[in-house]
């Protein structure tokens, strides 16, 4: 097969981009894998990516960030995607030609505004996998109903969690389209795991709101002075950054809480530690829980919607806390520090359990959907065969709701085939 | 899309308490039989040092060690990948880094003369060794910043406080102004507090603004000691530990870390 990844950028640090480039590695192996990134702004990537998988962009911001059609609104990406302002007439009409020219066999869409081209532009023999690794729950209805015309097109949605994977299924009427969780995979660690001994506390993630950076810093000054010698150690960059170096200073813990910036390899840093820790008010997936896991950490984290309460077995191999509870954070944070006992046992299961997402198991999962899709595009047909009775019912309304769908969408394509 | 950078060939390493370097190659790296390490030279200068070092078979992977022994002269050093003595060099990019083996380094007790050394990665993704060799090292444990002092709690590496001993601050520049601070000794003759007084230290910069370098001087007559934070696995804590600012009557003070890792304060504005 040859096999297309649609990605927003591929020349920054976050979760889908780990897992892209992760899967994309596994594939590799018998696949043909390219990934093509709508932006680039650097010459190479952050993040180090398999030689036998090819990379392309389609806008290059060095120096196109100035272009005519740069500047003019989208209007195939949807207005109300979390991104809407980084796509451009640019964006459309590049993204739709290589569509319409690509010789790949699946296109897999890594984000809702790039699944919704895929569903609207992709030719017709060619399969459309949409990856959501945010949150249906999430998503402000705008969106939601923006995807809700579009998904339909789509021949396999997957989702990070069985949560959200559920959601879809409830709330989304998408006949003829598989929706399965496919969880994020984590390779296998390289470096030997984590001895437990190390006073030192890890977090990750970009520095932004929903990560909670705030409440962690607040929960960790609440047992900064019961556990001397502790330090707890946040990899990440973003807009909060300034904002919780304040929130250090202020506590007087600038010599415990420590900003350590943006780093490429986690798993080294993982090792240092003792104890992870995420304190998000919402989590689509939790990459870094995995990672840490996988590198023998327990993980101490909130339970927010939706990926911990399906990665952590609380008390086990780590802890769960409620969202948004400073002290209850704290609290656990605190006997994770103080019971060693615990604490080892907890991060030998950790690296035990995380076994479940190492790239074996989930490629497996990966290369069964694109052979399905792929497979259902030749036939012409769903993916998705409902029973008979119930088929003709569905089918007569996925064909009303496609044609709406179209309708909606052929506007948009007319004006991009004039620009042509 | 293949570039060269993508096809420079990537190192990891991993560190022991000791200092021991083993550099690894992963399988699929360039042929090569050496690694070699610079000191990097001042810009417009030529490289003086280097140290090569025999890469064996070890599995698919190949490595290297840097034995605790070889001393690495105060600076940071290069790494390079020779695919037979004498030839043409590589520059390596850094792969992981395992640097565990330092966290906590400075509760263990160094001996004199202090050779510490942290694999890190250079901005542009290149791994690189920072060295520091110092015949005795004071170890900031911490400090604490209120809006008029500064106390810093440090701990001897290679010697110990005796009668007469003193905190030196010395201003940068012409004319090396030096203030001294009486340290508070503990019991063992290594750990140490000192409190620098910031209005004192404002009142005793020029107008403008100064940076100030702290040492300890263990005895009268005795070399000064450099105040730093070294032994750990951060190379460049510049902007990792950063205190607060202290505004006092317009000027400001603020203790920070070089990009040595030293200890200095820096004041700014008209007094």
């Amino acid at each position: 097969m040859k096999i297309s990844f649609l990605i927003h950028s591929a020349y920054a640090i976050g979760g889908t981009i780990t897992t892209t480039f992760n899967l994309a590695r596994a594939l590799a192996a018998r696949h043909e894998v390219e990934i093509v990134s709508v932006l680039r702004n650097r010459e190479h990537p952050m993040l180090s990516l398999d030689p036998r998988v090819s990379l392309r962009s389609l806008v290059d911001l060095r120096q196109e960030k100035e272009h005519p059609s740069h500047l003019r609104p989208a209007r195939v990406f949807p207005r109300a995607e979390y991104r809407y302002r980084e796509y451009s007439e640019l964006t459309d009409r590049r993204i739709g030609e290589w569509l319409a020219a690509t010789d790949a066999d699946v296109v897999i869409g890594t984000r809702p505004g790039l699944n919704v081209h895929l569903a609207l532009q992709a030719p017709r023999h060619v399969a459309r996998i949409g990856q959501e690794h945010l949150t249906l729950d999430r998503h402000p209805p705008r969106l939601r109903s923006a995807l809700r015309r579009a998904y339909r097109r789509l021949d396999t949605l997957t989702t990070v969690t069985e949560a959200d994977a559920a959601a879809y299924r409830r709330k989304m009427h998408m006949p003829g389209v598989r929706v399965e969780a496919l969880p994020n995979s984590v390779p296998d660690p390289v470096l030997p795991p984590s001895d437990g001994t190390a006073k030192v506390i890890v977090a990750a993630g970009r520095l932004v709101p929903v990560k909670r950076y705030d409440l962690l810093i607040e929960a960790f000054a609440l047992i900064a002075a019961d556990c001397p010698d502790w330090q707890l150690r946040i990899y990440g960059k973003g807009e909060e950054h300034d904002r919780l170096r304040r929130l250090v200073t202020d506590l007087g813990l600038y010599d415990r809480v420590l900003l350590m910036g943006a780093v490429t390899l986690m798993e080294a840093e993982w090792v240092k530690g003792s104890i992870a820790v995420a304190a998000s008010d919402s989590e689509a997936f939790g990459m870094t829980i995995v990672e840490a896991m996988s590198c023998g950490l327990p993980v101490v984290s909130t339970d927010c919607p939706h990926g911990p309460g399906e990665i952590i077995e609380d008390g086990v191999d780590g802890r769960l806390v409620p969202v948004g509870d400073r002290d209850a954070l704290g609290a656990a944070l605190r006997e994770a520090v103080r019971d060693d006992e615990w604490r080892l046992r907890a991060g030998r299961a950790a690296r035990k359990n995380a076994r479940r997402f190492a790239p074996g198991p989930v490629v497996t999962q990966a290369e069964r959907l694109l052979a399905e899709a792929v497979s259902a595009r030749r036939a012409d047909r769903p993916v998705l065969r409902e029973r008979p009775r119930v088929s003709r019912v569905l089918a007569g309304q996925g064909f009303a709701i496609r044609d709406t769908a179209h309708s909606a969408a052929g506007g948009v394509l007319r004006v991009l085939r004039r620009r042509g | 899309m293949n570039t060269d950078r993508e096809k420079q060939p990537h190192a990891g390493c991993t560190i022991g308490t000791d200092g021991r370097i083993t550099f690894d190659l992963p399988p699929g790296a360039p042929e090569g039989q050496q690694l070699l390490l610079r000191l990097r030279p001042k810009k417009g200068q030529p490289e003086k040092t280097v140290h090569v070092l025999d890469l064996e078979p070890a599995g698919e992977r190949r490595s290297a060690v840097l034995d605790a022994r070889a001393v690495l002269t105060e600076g940071r050093w290069d790494v390079y990948l020779l695919r037979e003595p004498g030839s043409e060099r590589q520059r390596l990019r850094a792969g992981l880094r395992d640097l565990r083996a330092l966290v906590g380094g400075h509760l263990r007790r160094w001996p004199a003369p202090l050779a510490v050394r942290t694999p890190y990665v250079t901005k542009d993704g290149h791994l690189a060794v920072r060295a520091w060799l110092r015949t005795a090292h004071a170890e900031a444990d911490g400090i604490d910043v209120t809006g008029r002092s500064m106390t810093v709690r440090a701990c001897l590496h290679g010697a110990s406080l005796q009668e007469g001993a003193v905190v030196s601050l010395r201003l940068r520049g012409a004319g090396a102004t030096v203030r001294t601070v009486e340290p508070c000794a503990g019991d063992d003759g290594r750990s140490l507090s000192f409190t620098v007084d910031y209005a004192e230290l404002a009142a005793g910069t020029p107008p403008g603004s100064g940076v100030w370098d702290i040492s300890v001087r263990p005895a009268a007559q005795a070399p000064l000691i450099r105040v730093g934070r070294l032994l750990d696995d951060l190379a460049d804590r510049k902007d990792v530990v950063v205190y607060p600012t202290a505004d006092f009557g317009g000027v400001a003070l603020r203790p920070y870390y070089t990009v040595d890792n030293d200890l200095s304060i820096e004041v700014k504005g008209q007094p």
